[in-house]
């Protein structure tokens, strides 16, 4: 059996796929490709690519070919916005593009690859649950979910073009739970949340558990399209922000997304406007192909993995007590 | 004094084996507010933290809010919370008068057909609350709600508390395949913001989009006819210009609205009658038959002359708009 090689293993979802897979597959079976080395216990083999790089193309294609890789894991994404936008454009949608073709060139069977249910785009249109064959829209003024979409896009110019190369994409609902941290639980962190007044959309949030628990799913498992990975329920957004004793500050969308901005170009705000959408409309998943085709069944609704988020974070709190009138 | 213990001692909100479940809820729904408010108190008499801010504010929005909704966001709590509201605009308000209910299937999935019309999706609302008391098997119809209502501010949360769904075809076969009795209207953005002199002239139904949904999940359509609703809120004029950067549709212009402000929008107490027609079966067509469109429009103007002729038979029955 061929190798599998891991990139984004300094991730959060990257590396604990590396652990838990060195646990399962053993370590012997496991490549390391990504600029920073894996931690030194686990003992799997690394070797360092800089996705970012011209001929980084040229130089998986060597990594693959030498290490007789038969399976990519790529989870080389950021989940939360960047300043340095073109830094992860060569990242997310170049890299994924390098990785793509050093695949099909060195005749690696399959590619795992990690997206977003964000790259559906959150409209107000929307049905109640996305399927995976909905049309990607996501709103086109976001950088974070552009390079997510390219990296998309190019993953289905490749499973077209080269019907050998089995890709998986596995878009996961936003992360919620212990040792989780984005620009989403700094914002939860606080006291006083802002939202858009008027608007309550359901939300999904996925707990690690279960994300790392499809991730290992798609491994070794002869599949190929996108399945979306999300929790077994949804719940609305004010429902979770009132759970987590917060206070919901209501801003009128047409203000909301230039200050948004606005702070987001002077430093201080979390995200640019366009994560508006996301607190606007709804963008809920539809876990039953996962469920079908991966064996994958969530074991925590949304709320659960907000719960789990809040008991990690405020250990000491009687969180029954915050949300007594039940 | 310095002793005094920072959370006041309160009875257990529900007790162990105590009332009824009905009286129960109820009493758990009072006791959060009225125990929120003297944790407030409470806490204003050791100066405000943030702790009890919040946890007024949650325990405020928990009185009329469950903490889980079904998977399209229908909220058992809100929808009692405002059951008072809705029950007296059906008995009193309207004194809604159904006919034919017993139509509608007491099980599995049909698809409740009507026309609509009075601005604000009032029909609607009505048309569950009649299914819900007057069927005998207190059928929960799942209304489709046009895109307009399910994209705007305030009303698009509230709609979807009460059950509403988003009209499209993914939402209407999900339900209809989870055998939901789901309505639909679908005379759609032309039918609800029609003029007066328009009303009771049914509007072209879609593109057939209700039948294909009914044909693809063999779904018996249920044709209905709403009379009274069109006069609720009489459009003498739509102002577009208005409407338009406000992101609306239309911009109606009634007798009270936009002239009396908020009063504008309590609608006129007219006399209602809601009547069922005889379900038409679709089963026999089979799911291929949704994309034949002969059969399709066929069928779609089956239906728009059959609800044609309930409401032209009750109105030449009518003798005043406000007393049936």
């Amino acid at each position: 059996m061929g190798r599998i090689a891991l990139t984004g293993t300094a991730s959060f979802l990257g590396g604990r796929l590396l652990r838990r897979l060195a646990e399962t597959k053993g370590a012997a079976r496991l490549l390391v490709v990504d600029v920073a080395a894996p931690p030194a216990a686990l003992d799997v083999r690394h070797r360092a690519v800089d996705l970012t790089e011209p001929a980084a193309d040229q130089r998986l294609l060597d990594v693959f070919r030498e290490e007789e890789v038969e399976e990519v894991l790529h989870f080389a994404f950021y989940s939360g916005p960047r300043r340095d936008a073109a830094h992860a454009h060569e990242l997310e949608s170049i890299g994924t593009l390098a990785v793509l073709a050093a695949a099909a060139a060195a005749g690696v069977g399959r590619v795992v690859l990690r997206s977003f249910t964000a790259v559906y785009g959150a409209r107000g249109q929307n049905p109640a649950f996305l399927t995976e064959d909905r049309p990607l829209q996501p709103n086109p003024a976001l950088a974070w979910v552009r390079d997510k979409l390219e990296a998309e896009q190019h993953a289905a110019s490749f499973a077209r073009r080269y019907p050998d190369l089995k890709i998986v994409v596995l878009r996961f609902a936003p992360l919620l739970g212990p040792r989780v941290h984005t620009f989403y639980t700094r914002i939860l962190d606080r006291r006083v949340v802002p939202v858009l007044m008027g608007y309550d959309p359901l939300v999904q949030m996925l707990h690690p558990d279960d994300a790392l628990a499809a991730a290992e799913a798609a491994v070794d498992r002869s599949v190929a399209g996108a399945f979306n990975v999300v929790p077994s329920r949804p719940i609305p957004l004010l429902t979770a922000l009132h759970l987590a004793g917060k206070i919901p500050v209501p801003v009128p969308h047409p203000v909301a997304y230039p200050a948004a901005d606005l702070m987001w170009a002077t430093g201080v705000g979390e995200a640019p406007g366009g994560f508006c959408d996301y607190v606007r409309f709804p963008f809920v998943a539809d876990g039953e192909r996962a469920r079908r085709d991966l064996g994958f069944a969530p074991r925590y609704a949304s709320r659960d993995a907000l719960m789990a988020y809040l008991g990690y974070r405020h250990p000491h709190a009687r969180l029954d007590a915050a949300e007594a009138p039940a | 004094m310095s002793s005094r213990p920072k959370v006041v001692p309160l009875r257990p909100r529900v007790d162990a084996g105590g009332a009824a479940p009905a009286s129960a809820a109820e009493a758990a729904r009072k006791d959060g507010l009225l125990v929120a408010i003297a944790r407030a108190v409470e806490a204003g008499r050791h100066g405000i933290t943030w702790e009890n801010v919040a946890a007024l504010w949650s325990a405020a929005y928990f009185s009329w809010h469950s903490e889980e909704v079904d998977e399209f966001g229908r909220d058992a709590k809100f929808t009692e919370t405002i059951r008072p509201l809705l029950e007296f605009l059906y008995t009193m308000w309207w004194r809604v008068e159904p006919a034919g209910v017993e139509n509608v299937p007491a099980e599995g999935p049909a698809l409740v057909v009507a026309n609509h019309s009075g601005v604000l999706p009032w029909d609607g609302v009505m048309i569950t609350l009649a299914l819900r008391h007057e069927h005998p098997a207190r059928r929960e119809c799942r209304m489709l709600a046009l895109d307009m209502f399910a994209l705007l501010p305030f009303l698009a949360p509230a709609l979807a508390r009460t059950g509403a769904v988003r009209a499209s075809q993914e939402n209407g076969e999900r339900l209809l395949r989870a055998g939901e009795l789901v309505g639909v209207f679908p005379e759609g953005v032309k039918g609800v913001g029609k003029r007066y002199r328009d009303r009771y002239r049914l509007a072209r139904f879609g593109r057939g989009g209700f039948v294909r949904l009914a044909l693809r999940t063999s779904a018996p359509i249920v044709p209905c006819a709403v009379v009274g609703a069109e006069e609720i809120h009489p459009v003498l004029a739509k102002a577009d210009w208005v409407g338009r950067p406000l992101g609306l549709p239309y911009f109606p212009i009634t007798p009270s609205f936009p002239l009396l402000g908020p009063l504008g929008v309590v609608p006129l107490p007219t006399k209602w009658s809601i009547d069922f027609a005889d379900p038409i079966a679709t089963a026999d067509y089979g799911p291929a038959g949704a994309d034949d469109p002969i059969l399709v429009n066929r069928l779609s103007e089956q239906v728009r002359s059959i609800i044609q002729r309930m409401i032209d038979g009750r109105l030449a029955r009518r003798r005043s708009v406000w007393f049936g």
